[in-house]
């Protein structure tokens, strides 16, 4: 079943796409992944990820290995739905314009 | 904004910001994949386990399960720590699950079959000897079906079934 189109200005921000896209790919993901992938300092991705997770996107989950805090993050079921009808209306403009020319299925 | 209304972008900013997903979910699939390293290493320590087990020395034996216990422990803990991301199950997918379990049974059904029928014909060291096709298989065949997977997983739908 396809997401009705609804562009979100939150997830479009290029900081917040790159780590809601990271994150709609996993089950949950490391801070300190995001904070290498995206190439941001701690605080900044933890501003981004306050700002996710104030609109009910993000789920944070602190936990210890042994003595070392672990800090996970997920993407929660509105998030989901969010990017889903994100990545929708992201497809209708490009179709729209006729821009795309290699389907998706055939791209890497 | 109304619902279901789409804001109107540029059409090649809405391009870019597709192809940035994909390669985020490229970047996550890579993460995830079990390193080509790991693959012959555990065949060879599964090779080395059954033929010390098969010799019948009650010390090679014990030297041979001691090395095989710490030598996976070894291997998992490297997996684990290089470990920073679960990719999304769906992404897996049918395709991608049956390959895996297609992949186990082809390797387990080789070695118990070939095991059999050797010890049927007398062939000295029969398991041994099975293993190698199996400890063969995992060195070529492992790397083959991560490539697989890759595969599978990147070509799912963008926005992705839930």
């Amino acid at each position: 079943m396809s997401a009705e189109p609804r562009f979100d200005e939150l997830i479009h921000a290029p900081t917040r796409l790159s780590i809601v896209s990271l994150l709609t790919a996993t089950e949950w993901a490391e801070f300190k992944f995001l904070r290498d992938q995206v190439g941001l300092t701690d605080s900044a991705l933890s501003k981004q990820l306050a700002t996710l997770e104030e609109a009910g996107y993000v789920d944070i989950r602190k936990s210890f290995i042994g003595k070392r805090p672990r800090t996970s993050v997920r993407l929660s079921p509105r998030g989901q739905q969010a990017f889903a009808g994100h990545i929708a209306a992201l497809q209708q403009i490009v179709a729209r314009s006729g821009l795309a020319v290699i389907p998706e299925s055939a791209q890497p | 904004m109304p619902e279901g209304e789409v804001m109107e972008i540029p059409p090649i900013d809405a391009e870019l910001a597709l192809a940035e997903v994909r390669a985020r979910r490229a970047e996550v699939v890579d993460a995830n994949l079990v390193p080509g390293w790991f693959w012959p290493s555990i065949g060879v320590l599964m090779l080395l386990f059954v033929a010390a087990v098969e010799t019948g020395r009650p010390w090679l034996v014990a030297a041979g399960s001691v090395a095989y216990a710490l030598g996976l422990a070894t291997l998992i803990a490297a997996l684990l720590r290089r470990s920073r991301v679960q990719v999304r199950n769906t992404l897996i997918g049918a395709h991608g699950a049956a390959a895996i379990v297609v992949f186990t049974l082809v390797l387990v059904g080789l070695g118990v079959g070939l095991g059999l029928a050797l010890a049927a014909l007398g062939v000295p060291a029969p398991a041994t000897i099975a293993c190698l096709p199996v400890a063969a298989g995992l060195a070529f065949g492992g790397p083959a079906l991560m490539t697989y997977l890759r595969r599978v997983m990147l070509a799912r739908p963008l926005a992705g079934p839930r």
